[in-house]
């Protein structure tokens, strides 16, 4: 195992020197020309839309981009002092820790023990310290000791993303980067989880791309946002990118803390924070109604109360009465498993919103199906319409050999040659797919295969009932923006929606009532304002409260002062 | 501590149940003879529903594939019985009454007996174990030996995604998947696998790569699985059954002398 050389305190840990990268039979580069550097014990958060080369940049750190993954790469790319070329991949592994975007590519198939200490048997370390370091990962994001001998690959996505990152996080590497390590977890996982990639370690830097912000800001000490060409837009302090270049953040689709939103409303009533804020709490701190003069608290409370109602429920997504689909004393099971879920008991209504939330491999993509009616029940009876599903993996789903194909396959017949084009332009500009047409679905970014998956399950009116499986997870602002209006519009045609979500702002948001899947079942049904101000049943089932929770409670303390 | 009802063929070292797999291989490749293939079946058999604790739906279900290739041998054999004269010639010494369905159902239990021990194996051997068996006790080089563990893992896999692409494709049918896909779906599944098949390598050759698996690097093996005591027991068993067997046979065709 070779070690990285001693470098000078203030020199850069990793440098791309005026980087651009193209793919084979590529017309446009995929990153480039990026001139940045990551310093020792340096948190930096990487931002840009869907598509914008963020990935491509990580991949190229340790050389994986040209020596793995073939491409054209122009400029220097430095590790600790030494062309990242220097050495194969392989030889980084004891200093670069890196978790890719899917956490298929992170693992190798391996039982859960073998996955995670598989880097430190390449690195020759002594079994017993070896077996430490996989129990301590194990127990730092909370791997039951059960899931050791379980294969990665039988676990549900969310749970392959916790062992994989068991597996990058066990290398204690001086640089750690992760690609949107928290997509597919539970909130009480991706808080713990922000809580390790964070722990203030003076030799440790870390390079994240993740669009979940709420909760990382605070921990994070420069912000570097790509724009669509993948050259760099701006870099920056958190508080001075989030609060001087919101707007233009916006404009390019990139996702800003919840904090920033709130901010720019309080700049706009003139009661903004003297400090720009990282979180809620912050945003609000100088608003504290028992010190804060009553003519600031008046003006900061109708912006407020403005932010609080664009974060809460949905009333459009109200039950309707007539239901589409129901599940009564349902047993539910994946395909050719065991049961999972027993004694289920939910309908879904012409025109409602509803989430399904809960903590990872709990069962909520096999409710998911079983509601659709994909699957067959073990045990009791479904009634009502078919469901059509976006699927957790969007490639299932694609098998046509081009975007176009793709949105073609999925019209009805009976239309003819003119309406079908005409559809398909439209919903490629809608879902931001233009410029795509002809491309490979499998060659597109993941935010992009997200995109085209739900296109092609909105672009006929064939489903009355839709499941959409953590249909944000990888998505830019713009692209989730667009999501959101459609589902609210199908909401309003009558459809009805169930959303699988991790994210409890969009559950909030979007879904009037949510059920709660954990322990083998239901453990709660009702309005989603209610579940998620329930702080017994949200440590129960592994949740947490939606950002606007301080908000709310800002406007408690207010009414009762 | 001694292993749970169900665990103990898994609890033997993988290169124990390889020797006696391919001792087992060997004779039923070469000794042709009805009697002695039903036995093979039947003991490997039993061994899995009591031992492995293996559904024998499960069994059935692994050997349509070795039945159909065990039928196609026995459809030539009996279709051209001129090209398989010697084969005849040997079967004809067995207690089958006619020569040419005798050499025609050994073909095909042969056939069968092979797949019974091969099912063995893979039922009872985690591959892992098995990679990492071979890179201790045989020194066989890690970045073969992942290999090899990846190829392994490949059919469970692929069965995976074929159930996700189904699941998909069923939707798109509006109608639910059928447990055994017909010869149109399966077919259809082809190139989308090979697909992604080609994919899944790609990423595991990454994944390893960029978690520090290099060629001729030292590197610690953990929980590769020793040899103990259950294994020379099994073994000794094993090769204890396998020559009854074939006494068996030999007694029954006369061959010791009265």
């Amino acid at each position: 195992m070779r070690s990285a050389r001693p470098l000078p305190e203030s020199a850069p840990v990793a440098e791309w020197q005026g980087v651009r990268v193209r793919y084979p039979f590529a017309k446009r580069q995929a990153v480039g020309p990026v001139d940045m550097d990551v310093k020792r014990g340096e948190r930096v958060l990487l931002l840009g839309a869907s598509g914008s080369g963020k990935s491509t940049l990580l991949l190229t750190l340790t050389g994986l981009v040209p020596r793995s993954i073939p491409a054209e790469v122009d400029g220097r790319v430095s590790l600790f002092g030494d062309d990242a070329l220097s050495r194969k991949p392989s030889e980084w592994a004891s200093c670069v820790a890196q978790y890719f975007q899917d956490a298929d590519q992170t693992l190798c198939g391996m039982r859960v023990e073998d996955e995670i200490a598989f880097a430190l048997e390449n690195f020759a370390l002594p079994p017993d310290k070896i077996d430490r370091a996989v129990t301590d990962a194990m127990r730092q994001l909370g791997l039951p000791e059960s899931w050791r001998k379980r294969r990665s690959t039988a676990l549900s996505g969310g749970e392959r993303q916790l062992v994989a990152l068991a597996a990058t996080l066990v290398q204690d590497a001086a640089i750690f980067v992760a690609d949107e390590p928290t997509a597919h977890l539970a909130p009480e996982a991706a808080e713990r989880l922000h809580g390790l990639l964070t722990a203030h370690e003076p030799d440790r830097s870390v390079l994240i791309v993740d669009h979940r912000l709420d909760g990382l800001m605070e921990a994070i000490d420069r912000v570097v946002v790509l724009g669509n060409d993948g050259s760099i837009l701006t870099q920056g302090h958190p508080r001075t990118i989030f609060r001087e270049q919101r707007e233009m953040l916006i404009s390019f689709g990139i996702w800003c803390p919840a904090a920033s939103e709130l901010d720019a409303a309080l700049v706009k009533a003139g009661v903004a924070s003297p400090i720009p804020p990282l979180s809620l709490p912050e945003a609000l701190e100088h608003l504290d109604p028992a010190v804060a003069s009553r003519s600031s608290i008046d003006r900061a409370r109708p912006a407020v109360e403005a932010f609080v109602a664009a974060h809460s429920a949905n009333r459009g997504g109200e039950r309707h009465s007539r239901v589409v689909a129901r599940l009564e004393q349902a047993d539910c099971a994946p395909f050719l498993a065991p049961t999972v879920l027993r004694s289920v008991d939910v309908a879904i209504h012409e025109g409602e919103i509803l989430g399904i939330i809960g903590p990872n491999g709990a069962g909520k993509s096999t409710l998911g199906a079983c509601l659709s009616g994909l699957l067959e029940l073990k045990a009791g009876r479904r009634t009502g319409a078919p469901g059509g599903i976006a699927f957790q993996r969007p490639e299932n789903q694609f098998v046509s050999g081009s975007v176009r194909d793709e949105l073609l396959g999925a019209l009805p017949k009976a239309m003819t040659g003119d309406e079908k084009t005409k559809r398909i332009s439209g919903f490629l500009e809608t879902w931001g797919l233009e410029g795509l047409e002809s491309r490979h679905p499998f060659e597109l970014s993941q935010g992009q295969k997200r995109r085209l998956a739900l296109a092609t399950l909105t672009i006929s009116d064939r489903w009355p009932l839709l499941i959409l499986d953590e249909p944000i997870a990888g998505l830019d602002a713009r692209a989730a923006s667009v999501l959101e209006a459609q589902v609210l519009e199908f909401s309003r045609k009558g459809r009805a929606i169930a959303v699988i979500t991790h994210d409890m702002d969009l559950a909030l948001r979007l879904c009037f009532r949510s059920v709660v899947v954990g322990e083998g079942c239901i453990i709660a049904d009702g309005p989603t304002e209610q579940i998620l101000s329930d702080p017994e049943l949200l440590k129960r089932a592994g949740l947490a409260e939606p950002s606007c929770a301080k908000a709310r409670e800002w406007l408690l303390r207010v009414a009762m002062c | 501590m001694a292993p749970a009802g169900g665990d103990v063929l898994k609890s033997l070292n993988p290169l124990t149940k390889l020797a006696v797999c391919i001792l087992w291989l060997a004779a039923a490749v070469l000794i042709f003879d009805p009697w002695f293939q039903c036995a093979v079946i039947v003991i490997t058999g039993i061994v899995l529903i009591v031992l492995n604790r293996t559904s024998p739906l499960v069994i059935l279900g692994l050997m349509v594939p070795f039945s159909l290739f065990g039928f196609g041998f026995l459809t030539t054999a009996l279709l051209f019985r001129k090209e398989s004269d010697f084969a005849l010639r040997v079967a004809g010494e067995t207690p089958f009454a006619s020569a040419a369905f005798s050499a025609s159902i050994t073909l095909f239990l042969r056939a069968v007996s092979c797949g019974m021990i091969s099912a063995f194996f893979a039922l009872t051997t985690d591959p892992g174990a098995f990679v990492r068996a071979l890179m201790v006790h045989c020194r066989l080089p890690p970045q073969i030996g992942y290999s090899l563990f990846t190829a392994m893992q490949l059919v469970p896999d692929l069965a995976a995604e074929a159930q996700q692409m189904r699941l998909a494709r069923a939707m798109k049918l509006g109608r639910v998947p059928r447990r055994i896909p017909g010869p149109v779906e399966a077919f259809s599944l082809c190139v989308p696998l090979l697909a992604f098949a080609i994919r899944r390598a790609g990423r595991t050759a990454i994944a390893m790569e960029a978690r520090g698996l290099a060629a001729n690097a030292p590197r610690t093996v953990m929980n590769a699985p020793a040899f103990q005591e259950r294994d020379f027991a099994f073994l000794s068993i094993a090769a204890a059954s396998l020559t009854a067997c074939i006494v068996a046979v030999m007694a029954d065709r006369g061959l010791f002398p009265s």
